[in-house]
């Protein structure tokens, strides 16, 4: 008998392979696989290989593509980085809960990314856009470790344009060239020109980077409540049942992998 | 609930019928603690549980779950399992809680259960590992399983609990008696008598209030015991309750799913590396919690049933109750400062 399981892809072609710095890559899916909501993440697989989780980096309201950033980092990805435009790869998904925004509606946005981190925030960012309106004002802050790394390029100065936008970066390491802050992006922080008790704050990036970055919010006195924490963990199944991504008793791929602090600071160590 | 006598000549008579129909597993002379019984070999119960659990009947160790672009083909034939005790049952509970009532239903574990009758037997002597007292358990059941058996003298008292176990019994119907007093006072004797026998065993850890164990940062505590784990993973992978499986999919483009254990070092490594829990006591903690606090967070249930398989499967003797104990006991002193 045909048994329907959770474990099925929706297959897809790869369409295009965008280069954005020397080890991400953005990868452009067609037709749409799944439908998702920012936030959301997907089980990315190549056949005969693996699966792993990735979050989306297009707009959930695209309807023709679908479109992930990943950094090469290990087996499955550097399988990724092997594929050519034309072959097949398979989704399952969308799991976990997107990011609140209605929640943001009226409020300043304030988004802070590191690295490749950006990918999961440039859905977020382009979901808002969407309506833009409903929103006070989007500040980006995003930190690369050299202006190579920094993703996203080609879209950046067009969104900079925008009135409700206000983007600005650092580098850990600067160039010549470089003239925006230069140091960890936790400098990005030495001016918050947002409301501390009553904006939206949406960190994601290494761990690492969101460990310091959600010290320092709470230290500048933000609700933990209002600061939405992207935890990366080990999301396997995608359905709460592997146990793989788990943190305490939460598991980031069916009750994340977007959190709130307050969600998850009773966890001794949450971050990786 | 019905309940008969079935006399003892009747009995293997019976397991005979059922595997006409089904196929059929339980302890055997031969492959004693096993779930192994070959044909025309009579079920024995001797005495308290299997050392392997059940849950494999229900996921297998490892299994095809998807295939790259096809649909899925799987047949999945109806069983019986004869001889599951008080702790298999429960930790059936833990799978139904992730399996069956969790937001997405796994399906095969839905149409296993759907097509596996369960036959329960008293536990008439536990075991020194046997603790299913301490977690609040009987060694038998009234309710958890389709038929449930107690062994008495030249029969069994047989307790027909769902229309499932009714069904089995079908043209065997004739060879069950009415249940007289005697049968049932001998029954009564006995289950004391089990009762008893884990008190004893169980006498230095009676007292253990688990919610107190539940305050896992008293794992600091407990340098010693854990140390001498060697992360062989036997514990998890004989406990019943354990379900963590893993995915990996096969060159042939088939979706595997296999058993997995959290003990071992990559379990929640992510892609680029990072570990959350690199360390081994990092580890026996987060199995601790998981079976004494997430669980009863998420399920309101202890993952763990009082089986002892895991004291009996582990080399570096590490002793579930023990190691509980001390959690209290360190609880206790730091209420104490």
């Amino acid at each position: 008998m045909t048994m329907k399981t959770p474990y099925e892809v929706n297959t897809t072609k790869l369409i295009s392979i965008v280069d954005e710095s020397s080890t991400i890559r953005t990868f452009r899916l067609e037709p749409k696989p799944i439908e998702f909501k920012a936030g959301q993440f997907a089980e990315l697989a190549v056949p005969g290989v693996g699966e792993a989780p990735f979050t989306q980096s297009s707009s959930q309201y695209d309807n023709e593509k679908m479109e992930f950033t990943i950094m090469k980092v290990g087996r499955l990805t550097s399988a990724l980085f092997n594929l050519k435009p034309g072959d097949t790869v398979g989704v399952r998904g969308p799991y976990g809960k997107p990011y609140p925004v209605e929640k943001f509606k009226g409020k300043e946005v304030f988004i802070v990314g590191g690295g490749v981190g950006f990918a999961p925030l440039r859905a977020l960012f382009l979901t808002l856009l969407h309506k833009v309106d409903d929103y006070k004002k989007i500040y980006i802050r995003y930190g690369a470790r050299t202006p190579d790394d920094i993703i996203y390029k080609q879209f950046i100065p067009e969104w900079s344009k925008l009135d409700k936008v206000d983007i600005k970066m650092s580098v850990d390491v600067g160039t010549k060239d470089w003239q925006g802050k230069v140091g960890v992006v936790t400098v990005l922080l030495d001016e918050i020109p947002v409301s501390i008790t009553d904006s939206s704050v949406i960190v994601c990036g290494p761990p690492i980077m969101i460990k310091f970055v959600t010290k320092k919010l709470l230290e500048l006195g933000f609700p933990g409540s209002n600061i939405y924490l992207s935890m990366e963990s080990n999301m396997s199944c995608g359905i709460g049942q592997c146990n793989h991504c788990r943190i305490g008793e939460l598991y980031s791929c069916k009750d994340g992998p977007v959190f709130t602090w307050d969600q998850i600071k009773h966890i001794k160590d949450p971050f990786i | 609930m019905e309940t008969y006598f079935l006399p003892e000549e009747r009995f293997f008579p019976f397991v005979l019928r059922l595997t006409e129909e089904n196929d059929v597993f339980g302890q055997s002379k031969r492959h004693i603690r096993k779930f192994r019984l070959e044909a025309k070999e009579p079920p024995l119960f001797d005495g308290f549980r299997t050392v392997e659990p059940m849950k494999h009947f229900f996921m297998q160790t490892k299994e095809m779950v998807a295939k790259f672009g096809e649909p899925l083909e799987k047949e999945i034939s109806s069983q019986v399992i004869i001889g599951a005790r008080r702790c298999d049952l429960q930790a059936l509970k833990v799978y139904d809680k992730v399996f069956l009532e969790g937001e997405v239903v796994d399906p095969f574990y839905k149409e296993r259960r759907e097509k596996t009758t369960i036959i329960s037997v008293d536990c008439e002597e536990p075991t020194e590992t046997c603790f299913c007292n301490i977690m609040g358990l009987e060694p038998w059941s009234e309710k958890d399983s389709d038929i449930n058996l107690t062994p008495i003298k030249k029969g069994y008292i047989v307790d027909i609990i769902t229309e499932r176990g009714n069904l089995l019994f079908g043209s065997s119907r004739d060879w069950l008696q009415t249940v007289d007093e005697n049968d049932l006072d001998q029954r009564a004797e006995k289950r004391q008598k089990a009762m008893e026998m884990l008190g004893k065993i169980n006498s230095e850890y009676i007292n253990i209030k688990l919610e107190k164990a539940l305050e896992t940062e008293n794992m600091k505590a407990r340098k010693g015991e854990p140390m001498n784990c060697v992360e062989c993973c036997a514990c998890l992978m004989i406990c019943p309750t354990c379900y963590c499986y893993l995915l990996y999919d096969e060159p042939t483009k088939e979706r595997m799913r296999v058993w997995d254990a959290c003990y071992y070092p990559a379990y929640a490594r992510v892609g680029g590396g990072a570990n959350p829990r690199p360390d081994v006591m990092e580890r026996f903690k987060n199995r601790f919690a998981c079976k004494f606090e997430y669980s009863p967070k998420n399920h309101k249930l202890f993952a763990c049933t009082g089986c002892g398989r895991c004291i009996s499967g582990c080399m570096a003797k590490i002793d579930i109750k023990r190691v509980l104990s001390q959690l209290v006991n360190a609880s206790s002193q730091k209420e104490e400062i």
